[in-house]
């Protein structure tokens, strides 16, 4: 018997030993590589922001200490000046500002969806605010200086470029962070505090404020966090509609700049190299390190709220187990109803009217919240229609810029865009995907992965346009890239590719546990299984997440607007040659000062805003055909 | 003559009551009266319906969207489900304590002085005695009386729970409802909430939904056995369960199904 066991393995191999397959080792070195880059593309931001200011603090016309207490902000010139208090109370004015507008009207909305909605008004609703979180920010900004701007100045004697402007607009470019986030953290109350508090006889108002809204407020005030971080690294309104010029002011009709703007008009070419370019990455290091201050604090809040859940019932768990060991010693029970204690009783008749008064009144006040974003989005799309409709035709499609606004067009613009994108694609799927694979399905829980997943989850709260200096630093410098569309789309690639891998992830994490755990128990390997079992299944995830973000990078200014050209007449043939963008040249077109060419970049507004509808579409489409496929 | 009498002594008298979820009959054409200052019990297996008729009682099936409910249920001389009736200022006199343990994640003070603030009592000294009385009322007193401000969270189960009771108490209720309020807990926290059952009902209707028929039996004085939306029998406790009339009734008390 044993005799006959061992002639099986004669070749000298049993089966049971472990065998190296170099093919499926190689995958999963290369997946972790690619989950790995989070930490490149962190320390490249750490370097170019350090190198940068660096060289600008070395430089003997800069002192630090007068840099963060200067009130002087004045780069150019014989003697310039740089103090960033300047910059920052422009950013300050600006953001808080605009959370001020956004936190009412942002917790209403979401109060009124959650508490007093009904389904009907929820689906009209939400489309609303995901538009909203749809349009890309260069739309914002020129809604805000042509449409916005003209009306402060008729009516309230706003200088040309102002904040108000700014503020008005990013409040409700904003506005769908704040709903969605404390939209989440409201629905996640439990059902039976609403209905204690209900069965009292408190009305659906006084539920809403007092037990509802309260136990919702730690997601609350994360949304608020998130939705400052947004405002702070805002570009593109506040490029437009603020000004260029860096005010030590409060005045909101006051053309003030910010630091973001600082550092898009250095990306403009409106300043001339030098001491004032470096200054940018200065700048970009105070606002970096601004919001990442902002964002770890609103995702700790967030971490904190996931975990309660958890850790409440564990903690409750210990103390019940503490409580019943002294039971033993409290049997003398209760006490009864002869307790003679005097109560004035309640006469709830009284008050009621009034109360249901107030209920009516508040549920009217945060239900506007909604009509006011609905208003809004309308005013936004009459506006941009009106101006950009009658230009809107096949000759303006087909044609080139040109300085004539009569016969510019932008054929070039729209290829140089579809080139862009479609090289980003190609650079940050591959890459992303892996990288979601490989945090899945094959990592462990340690230290290092834990900073992975800190570090993607940093990288997608990066202002964009501190991705833009990254690409200048990196890409067209030191890489030597140049101003090349190879430069732009590694550029737009970084920054989408934290997108794509917590939607990959997501996706991943979709895939049931038995499949895996048929495929393994079948003799599979690790990485066959992923192969044949998970990856397939989450495929129209990921490309339905991919497509999302393609479509915010389509609409991105901030990151190119160091790379992009603005005069280059042809389509590139090449991955070296220079490019136009569709954001770029909104952005160039709305500053022009002739109307003729802010009405061109109305038009191209709406190509652009057709292009991203068109990618939704797509999305939701591959979406519901794969919820209608899916047989599990 | 006797009825007139009960109707007008604060019993609850449903008669022909539907309630739809949807399309769904959840409840269907249930009739019977609940008498005041006893324990009413309603047994059945998960799904009977026998929790979806308890929230009839004050209304609360309104706040599930697609639920309709047809009938009437008389208490004090009007139907209170006609829609002239504010839910509001139904729920302020009939009050309801939950399958679980619900205390809103503020102090043990703010959980009972909540409803007596909401129905405008404000006065601090009102409000003590009021947290105090329901408090004792609810045999927690001794308990929570030196952590008043401490959080409601911390609790045991048990403790929880005759807190939620003591917070129906506090807005001074004619009829307490309680859906399975000793589901979640464990024996010796639900024999104390059974002897304040015992207790409450001196002074106020308790209605009660029970999984555990033993539990009906030890503290209700009538009970109703539910199945699939239909009250199948309806009687006094010792009735129900020495000689049931129904077949239905005699196999699910026997344990023979459900």
């Amino acid at each position: 018997m044993l005799g006959k066991s061992n002639r099986a393995y004669s070749n000298g191999k049993n089966p049971f030993h472990k065998k190296v397959d170099f093919k499926e080792t190689l995958i999963v070195k290369l997946i972790f590589i690619a989950a790995s880059l989070a930490i490149v593309v962190s320390l490249a931001i750490l370097y170019t922001l350090l190198n940068g200011s660096i060289e600008f603090f070395l430089s003997p016309k800069v002192s630090i200490l007068q840099f963060f207490t200067g009130t002087k902000w004045t780069p150019n010139g014989t003697d310039p000046s740089f103090g960033i208090l300047p910059l920052l109370s422009g950013t300050v004015l600006i953001a808080g500002g605009s959370i001020l507008i956004a936190t009412p009207l942002g917790i209403g909305a979401a109060l009124y969806l959650t508490q007093f909605s009904n389904k009907k008004i929820g689906s009209i609703a939400k489309p609303i605010i995901e538009l909203l979180a749809g349009i890309p920010s260069i739309v914002y900004g020129f809604f805000a200086l042509i449409v916005i701007s003209p009306i402060l100045r008729e009516y309230f004697g706003a200088s040309y470029f102002n904040a108000a402007s700014a503020i008005i607009v990013m409040s409700v470019m904003i506005l769908p962070i704040i709903v969605s986030v404390s939209d989440d953290s409201l629905r996640a109350v439990p059902r039976e505090l609403k209905e204690a508090s209900l069965a009292m006889g408190a009305t659906r108002w006084e539920t809403a404020i007092k037990v509802v809204m309260p136990a919702a407020s730690s997601g609350i005030i994360a949304s608020i966090l998130l939705g400052l971080a947004r405002a702070l690294g805002e570009t593109m309104v506040v490029a437009l509609a603020a000004g260029n010029v860096a005010r030590l002011t409060l005045n909101p009709l006051d053309q003030v700049q910010t630091m973001t703007a600082y550092i898009a008009q250095v990306a403009t070419g409106d300043i001339p190299p030098g001491l004032a370019v470096s200054a940018a990455f200065a700048v970009g290091l105070v606002l970096f390190a601004i919001t990442y201050i902002i964002n770890f604090i609103a995702g700790r809040v967030v971490l904190r709220i996931q975990n309660a859940g958890k850790t409440a019932s564990n903690k409750n768990k210990k103390l019940n187990l503490k409580k019943s060991l002294k039971i033993g010693k409290d049997t003398k029970i209760l006490s009864s109803l002869n307790t003679n204690i005097e109560v004035k009783k309640i006469q709830s008749e009284t008050t009621l009217g009034f109360r249901h008064k107030v209920a009516k009144v508040g549920i009217v006040l945060v239900g506007s919240c909604l009509i006011f974003a609905s208003v809004f989005l309308g005013f936004l799309m009459y506006s941009i229609l009106g101006q950009g409709i009658s230009r809107l035709n096949i000759n303006f499609l087909t044609s080139y810029p040109s300085a004539n606004p009569a016969i510019a067009g932008i054929y070039p613009v729209i290829l140089g865009s579809i080139y862009l994108v479609a090289l980003a694609m190609i650079f940050s799927l591959p890459v992303s995907v892996g990288a979601a694979v490989y945090l899945t399905e094959f990592s462990k829980d340690n230290t290092y992965t834990r900073i992975l997943r800190r570090l993607i989850q940093n990288l997608a709260g990066v202002p964009s346009i501190v991705f833009g200096l990254v690409g200048l630093a990196v890409f067209v410098r030191l890489f030597g890239f140049g101003t090349s569309i190879l430069a732009g789309s590694l550029t737009l690639s970084l920054m989408i590719m934290p997108v794509i891998i917590v939607t990959t992830e997501e996706a991943l994490k979709a895939i049931p546990m038995s499949f895996r755990e048929a495929a393994r128990g079948l003799g599979a390997t690790k990485w066959q299984t992923v192969r044949h079992h998970v990856i397939p299944y989450a495929l129209p995830g990921t490309l339905t997440g991919s497509i999302l973000a393609l479509s915010r990078a389509i609409g991105e200014t901030a990151p190119i607007l160091f790379i992009a050209s603005v005069f280059a007449k042809v389509a590139p043939d090449s991955i070296f040659d220079g490019f136009l963008a569709l954001p770029v040249t909104i952005f160039f077109w709305t500053r022009h000062p002739k109307v003729e060419f802010q009405n061109l970049a109305a038009s191209t507004i709406l190509v652009l805003l057709i292009i991203l509808f068109a990618m939704n579409l797509l999305a939701i489409i591959i979406r519901q055909r794969s919820q209608a496929n899916r047989d599990w | 003559m006797e009825s007139k009498e009960k109707m007008d002594d604060g019993s609850l008298i449903i008669s022909n009551l539907n309630v739809y979820y949807s399309d769904m009959l959840a409840v269907d054409k249930v009739s019977l009266s609940i008498p005041k200052n006893k324990v009413t019990s309603f047994i059945g297996p998960s799904g009977c319906g026998k929790s979806t008729l308890l929230r009839a009682l004050n209304r609360m099936n309104e706040e599930i969207e697609g639920c309709r409910m047809e009938g009437k249920i008389i208490w004090k001389g009007m139907n209170i489900l006609d829609p002239k009736v504010d839910p509001v200022a139904l729920r302020s006199k009939i009050g309801m304590v939950f399958q679980k343990p619900n205390p809103f994640p503020r102090s043990i003070y703010d959980n009972i002085a909540y409803g007596p603030r909401i129905h405008g009592i404000n006065n601090k000294k009102d409000l003590d005695a009021i947290v105090e009385k329901s408090l004792k009322d609810a045999a927690i007193w001794e308990e929570v009386s030196d952590r008043l401000v401490e959080s409601a969270m911390g609790l045991s189960g048990g403790q929880q729970q005759r807190l939620c009771i003591a917070r129906a108490l506090a807005i001074q209720p004619d009829i307490i409802l309680m859906d399975e309020p000793c589901s979640a807990l464990d024996p010796i926290a639900t024999t104390k909430i059974e002897d304040l059952i015992d207790e409450l009902k001196k002074k106020y209707t308790v209605v009660i939904v029970t999984h555990n028929m033993q539990q009906a039996a030890r503290i209700s004085d009538y009970t109703g056995l539910m199945y699939l939306g239909k009250l199948i029998e309806f009687g006094e406790t010792q009735q129900i369960f020495e000689n049931p009339k129904d077949e239905l009734t005699e196999k699910y008390i026997m344990g023979r199904f459900g």
